[in-house]
């Protein structure tokens, strides 16, 4: 999948992110330089502490960056105002988190027509697109259940239904899987193989180096500067525009029990730590 | 944005909902302060209302001239001035004169005198003796239970009781023919009132407990000369006052020699005097109830603060769905207003059931009036706005990745 000639989704120029003052600063991205296709699903790695949350949130809009430039679909965001980027998360950017994030008091319908109700789009319809949605993760059955009557990977699934409600244009999880056990993780990872395949951008954060293997792209990140980029490798070697990614093509939410080489390659990596 | 409004209506409806028992107390703290103000905006409503009812009962075509004193315009602090103890400036004269005008259907002098009522076994002290004309009769609604009225026949050393006093000095309201007597002069009872239920009325009587007699007798008590403290003007019509009463004024002014030392006072202005008394009551009690209202309002500040801290993470995730500080600062605005509302329409329904309870023990009935439901609503959407306003801005500032962080 190359997408050398569309316009980068994300372009970040020397992205520096400081906290606290004096004595106490210290830098959480070191001048980030990262240019992120339309299309790609990227994979975000490294230690704890090493800048990939703070990175994610400053794509996501919900930080802002001490230094640099940050281009999003080639508009500049760092001068808009508060009220602007609440828009540009309610149109563009769709989030995945680690505990799901789900509201307790709404139905799973409600949950994922959430987005769209900062959209301005009218009730019915929203109702409407949000059983779309769920019906493509095969949870129609699970609408009007109550979030906490739905197992861990379903719940992650549903706001993963929510993250797409709105078409975004770059969807950001956040260890995804990080509460998950292996099986329901890689549920989700074919879901969110599936959105790659249908042409969405995502940028993942993990601990897991199992699931980087569902990425187009893998960065490394160490001391908030990033470490490598098989982008940078590929194109040294001149290897296609993807890495050969283990081939699942098994429709997601119907993943064969007995599949036990996804199984054993994963249960050994229980996650190592949270973030 | 009425987008935006009608959902978050619906969210807050929701929430409210989830956290019943909650928004009941909370809700209840509200009303109860709204309960007390419309309980006393509506019985004060009523007195006031009494005094302009009964001048409308008598065709509304009723005017009265007072002596135009200090005491009128004296404050409530310092009302016992020099001024309060100075003859009356109305006059027989005045009486006679205006009685000539045309348009004027009847005219009657009111005395008042202060004095011990006696028989042969009994005394009421500081009775009220009312001395007027028969055409008393024609400008108040008067009911005779027993006898007559005084007339131009009768009207020598007879008397008409009120029921109360009756009671008081004859042990019965079967008095008639029997005899009092008041300051050396005996009289002869020839008439007893109903009793009346109103003490408040623009003759500013108390009939219940009042002896009339007639002008004539009164003025025997006081050298001959009639000491009026108010005449009472009934026009032919509603649509002849006006006119009346400038004919009137014109009359008695010329009678004083040009001074303008009276008012003639007709409509709603009558009952002025009156009122100003339970306006000031009015304002002192609601004073005290809205502090029960400021209660109620901190009760709502305090649950929204608990709302807010209780859902920061879902703060957190409507932030990052794309929810703008303003969509937050309204969810919990309506929120707490939709709180303050509903403690608003229960506390005007709960205090017109106390107005209603508390006028089975008083002579009059709470009024109705869009005022008071004004009064009401508007309160209590204003006790929203102050007190959750603030936790809305608190909601609003809320990190959303600090918030997200939340009980991780």
């Amino acid at each position: 999948m190359s997408n050398a000639k569309l316009p980068p989704v994300i372009e970040l120029r020397d992205l520096k992110k400081r906290y606290g003052v004096g004595d106490a600063e210290h830098f959480a991205l070191e001048g980030i330089n990262l240019t992120i296709k339309k299309g790609e699903f990227i994979s975000i790695m490294g230690p704890s502490g090493c800048g990939k949350t703070t990175l994610l949130n400053i794509l996501g809009l919900l930080d802002r960056s001490t230094d640099g430039e940050y281009l999003l679909d080639g508009v500049s965001v760092d001068k808009q105002s508060d009220s602007r980027h609440a828009r540009i998360r309610s149109t563009q950017i769709g989030i995945i988190f680690q505990s799901f994030n789900l509201i307790h008091r709404l139905n799973v319908i409600t949950n994922v027509a959430l987005p769209l109700a900062y959209k301005g789009v009218p009730r019915i319809k929203r109702l409407q697109q949000a059983s779309n949605i769920l019906k493509t993760f095969h949870l129609s059955e699970r609408e009007y259940y109550m979030p906490w009557q739905l197992s861990g990977g379903q719940m992650q699934r549903v706001a993963i239904a929510r993250a797409l409600v709105n078409d975004p244009s770059i969807i950001l999880a956040d260890e995804p899987t990080g509460n998950l056990d292996s099986r329901s993780s890689h549920i989700i990872m074919e879901e969110l193989s599936d959105l790659h395949k249908r042409g969405n951008t995502i940028i993942m954060v993990t601990h897991n180096p199992d699931l980087t293997t569902y990425a187009s792209r893998v960065i490394q990140m160490i001391d908030g500067t990033i470490a490598s980029d098989t982008a940078d490798y590929r194109s040294q070697e001149k290897v296609g525009a993807k890495i050969p990614l283990d081939a699942h093509h098994v429709p997601a939410t119907i993943l064969p029990a007995g599949n036990k080489k996804l199984r054993k390659t994963t249960v050994r990596k229980k996650k190592a730590g949270k973030k | 944005m009425r987008f935006m409004l009608v959902e978050h209506i619906g969210n807050a409806i929701q929430t409210l909902r989830s956290n019943g028992s909650r928004t009941v107390l909370t809700t209840v703290g509200v009303a109860i302060g709204v309960a007390s103000i419309t309980a006393i905006l509506a019985l004060s409503g009523g007195v006031q209302s009494i005094i302009k009812d009964q001048v409308d009962t008598l065709g509304g075509a009723i005017a009265v001239v007072r002596p135009e004193t200090h005491q009128n315009r004296a404050d409530i602090a310092n009302s016992l001035t020099q001024q309060t103890f100075n003859t009356s400036t109305l006059t027989e004269e005045d009486v006679t004169n205006v009685e000539k005008l045309p348009g004027i259907s009847a005219v009657a002098p009111l005395m008042l005198i202060n004095s011990s009522l006696k028989t042969s076994s009994n005394t009421v002290k500081g009775g009220t003796i009312l001395a007027t004309t028969p055409s008393f009769a024609e400008v108040t609604t008067l009911d005779i239970r027993d006898g007559q009225f005084i007339d131009s026949v009768t009207n020598r050393d007879t008397a008409v009781l009120g029921s109360q006093l009756s009671v008081d000095l004859f042990g019965t309201d079967q008095s008639i023919g029997q005899t009092f007597s008041t300051r050396g002069q005996t009289f002869t009872v020839i008439g007893v009132l109903k009793p009346d239920g109103d003490p408040i009325n623009f003759n500013n009587v108390d009939l219940n407990n009042a002896a009339i007699i007639s002008l004539e007798s009164g003025k025997s008590f006081h050298r001959g000369v009639a000491q009026l403290q108010q005449i009472d003007i009934k026009a032919d019509s509603t649509a002849a006052l006006p006119e009346a009463v400038d004919k009137a004024t014109a009359v008695i002014k010329e009678n004083h020699n040009g001074e303008n030392d009276f008012s003639i006072i007709s409509g709603a202005a009558i009952a002025e005097p009156t009122n100003r008394l339970f306006t000031i009551l009015t304002s002192v009690m609601t004073a005290v109830a809205a502090i029960s209202l400021v209660v109620g309002g901190i009760g709502i500040m305090n649950i929204m603060l608990v709302g807010v801290a209780e859902r920061t993470r879902e703060i957190g995730l409507r932030k990052s769905v794309g929810a703008s500080n303003a969509n937050i600062v309204g969810q919990f605005l309506v929120e707490a207003l939709i709180i303050s509302l509903l403690g608003g329409v229960f506390g005007y329904l709960g205090g017109y059931l106390l107005a209603f309870l508390t006028s089975t023990f008083l002579t009059f009935d709470p009024s109705f009036s869009w005022q008071v439901a004004a009064v009401a609503i508007g309160t209590s959407l204003l006790i929203g706005l102050i007190f959750g306003i603030y936790p809305a801005l608190r909601a609003a500032r809320k990190d959303p990745i600090e918030s997200l962080r939340q009980y991780h």
